[in-house]
């Protein structure tokens, strides 16, 4: 009779622990660069940035507040989204493959965020920076939107979903991505050229606090709706009437689903450009541990996205400072690993 | 308490229920029964709210329309038992009955819920498998599990229920066949009512209160089980002969084939 409150007492606890686990990580993830603090530690000078102490200087100022923290905290926001997208998307389609960046959203995203740049170029400059990064998001938002709808077309009918459909349309939409991005590197100008190669890639090293404001007020709007949708998604195994049977409103819930993740991804994918697997590889650990209960694993992807790509940025700064990797590069040796992974396990059922 | 007026529907060309009216009333234990192909299936997703028929407003629930109930509670007033469960739900038993108890909880489940389901695992006969998980369950094991979730959902203070069956017992041996529909009858006795599409017409004599017998898409017989069964009716709508007589335990019409 217990069980049950000692699964949510559970859930309460690997929550805090996780939490404060990413606090520890951020804390040390602030102590790792290139820039000398001299005596100071890093702790201190934050405290001094924020209490607006006088005895900064504006170098460590800003290596401290809009370098390595805005950079930490874009790494968390970006981190929790990829890996609640991925861990929604593949309730939708109740399939583990179903991420943004295997279904081939993320490459959508990516597309309308390159055409943006290429053609916003002429009218780029008369937009106050604000204006600029949201242009940018909802453009790569439409491209999600867009692609998640076709995809979710495409390879569903009745409420199941085609396996196969929905891997080949990813790879059809990414190819065709692809193309397009290739072919307006081609047309662009130097400073463009840097910018979309930076977008295949993947990075955090454009971090700044505006983006980090859009991302967060993107995140808070999300998970508001989206958060507690565990039990309606754990409902959906059961197949979609079966879940309208237990009061579920599956075609509303479907359609948030699309709407928000989309949001997610075009933000993600606009700021920090295409970084793969996060939303694979969370939700992959946390089924081992609980199994698919998307009343767990939802709230908990949040989290453990955020902890996981902290710790890939953080690596991919340090291992080889004072250049970096591209985060793309180290989500991608995780990444495939559990996707091979998944294809085995579910060999005979596909 | 359920009312269906000259249903009819359609897949692509064909016709598959052809103006078909129903009532059901309260505390009634309905068996739909029939050949194959005569539209069992579609009949009690059209009654269930699965899919509508060509008239929208051919199916009444306690006078109301089922598009001007609230979904949620609707759903602690009807609930289905539908015939192809999913194979592939990587949780504990327990957790899959607990699904019928989401029309109750928001996010942790209550005193009340807990009860509700094991007391549904009890009459089903699953409480041993609770911690187990569902997927590593035999076909007849993962039916009954679904059983206990349509029962967790309706344990509550609402007077008149209402319970869908879509061939419950596939799969079940013969101690759980007859422990399901016990468990369904006293489930009709108090009040609430029971659709059961069954395949065994013997069962079906056994215990339901009305017989809907279909064919062809149509009703070819709805009464008390001794006005449906009689050899006539059964050997023409099965298309094969019947013999029929008291059975000697029960006293209901026992129907035997071939001869």
């Amino acid at each position: 009779m217990t069980k049950d409150y000692q699964m949510q007492n559970k859930l309460f606890i690997y929550l805090s622990s996780s939490i404060l686990l990413l606090i520890l990580l951020a804390i040390g993830a602030l102590f790792m660069g290139v820039y000398d603090f001299g005596e100071k530690s890093p702790i201190t000078v934050l405290g001094e940035v924020i209490s607006g102490s006088p005895n900064v200087s504006l170098s460590e100022k800003y290596v401290i507040w809009d370098v390595r923290m805005a950079r930490i905290v874009m790494a968390i926001l970006i981190g929790s989204i990829l890996a609640v997208s991925g861990t929604t998307m593949q309730g939708m389609f109740k399939n583990p493959l179903a991420t943004p960046d295997l279904i081939g959203i993320t490459a959508g995203a990516t597309l309308m965020a390159a055409i943006t740049i290429v053609l916003g170029s002429f009218f780029r400059h008369l937009l106050p920076e604000f204006l600029q990064y949201s242009l940018l998001s909802i453009a790569a938002f439409i491209g999600a939107l867009l692609t998640t709808f076709a995809v979710y077309r495409m390879s569903t009918s009745q409420g199941k979903t085609n396996v196969v459909i929905m891997l080949l349309s990813g790879v059809a939409i990414t190819a065709l991505g692809f193309a397009c991005v290739g072919f307006l590197i081609y047309l662009s100008k130097d400073e463009q050229l840097r910018d979309l190669t930076f977008w295949n890639l993947g990075s955090l090293g454009g971090a700044t606090w505006t983006k980090n404001g859009i991302l967060f007020v993107v995140m808070l709007l999300s998970y508001s709706i989206l958060i507690h949708k565990g039990k309606a998604l754990n409902a959906m195994m059961l197949g979609e009437k079966d879940a309208e049977h237990l009061g579920i409103n599956v075609e509303k819930i479907k359609k948030q689903i699309v709407v928000l993740t989309a949001l997610m991804i075009g933000a993600a994918v606009a700021f920090a450009g295409n970084i793969g697997f996060i939303g694979l590889i969370v939700p992959y650990i946390l089924r081992l541990i609980f199994k698919s209960n998307y009343q767990i694993i939802l709230p908990m992807s949040a989290v453990i996205g955020s902890i996981l790509l902290l710790l890939a940025d953080t690596f991919s700064r340090t291992i080889v400072a004072p250049s970096e990797i591209p985060i793309g590069v180290i989500t991608a040796f995780l990444g495939a690993p559990v996707f091979i992974a998944i294809l085995i396990r579910f060999k005979n059922s596909m | 308490m359920l009312k269906g007026n000259q249903i009819s529907y359609s897949h692509k060309k064909y016709s598959i229920l052809n103006k078909i009216d129903v009532s059901v009333g309260f505390g009634e234990f309905l068996a739909i029964v029939g050949p194959n192909g005569a539209g069992k299936s579609t009949l009690l997703s059209v009654l269930a709210n699965e899919i509508s028929s060509k008239q929208k407003q051919s199916v009444l629930f306690k006078d109301k329309l089922f598009r001007d109930w609230n979904l949620k509670d609707l759903a602690q007033h009807k609930a289905k038992f539908s015939q192809h469960n999913s194979n592939d739900i990587p949780l504990l038993v327990h957790d899959v009955v607990m699904m019928g108890r989401y029309p109750y909880f928001s996010s942790t489940p209550q005193t009340a819920d807990l009860e509700a389901a094991e007391n549904s695992m009890e009459e089903t006969d699953i409480l041993h498998l609770k911690s187990r998980e569902y997927n590593s369950l035999s076909g007849g094991e993962k039916q009954r599990v679904h059983l206990a979730r349509a029962l967790a959902q309706l344990k509550n203070e609402v007077t008149n229920k209402l319970l869908f069956l879509d061939e419950p017992l596939n799969n079940l041996d013969i101690k759980h066949q007859h422990r399901a529909l016990k468990t369904l009858k006293e489930f009709t006795q108090k009040q609430n009512t029971a659709i059961v599409v069954l395949h065994d017409l013997n069962l079906a004599a056994q215990f339901a209160d009305k017989i809907l017998l279909m064919k062809n898409g149509e009703v070819s017989a709805h009464g008390k089980p001794e006005e449906v069964f009689n050899e006539k009716t059964i050997s023409d709508a099965y298309n094969f002969p019947c013999a029929i007589c008291a059975n000697p335990v029960t006293q209901n019409p026992m129907i035997i084939f071939g001869n």
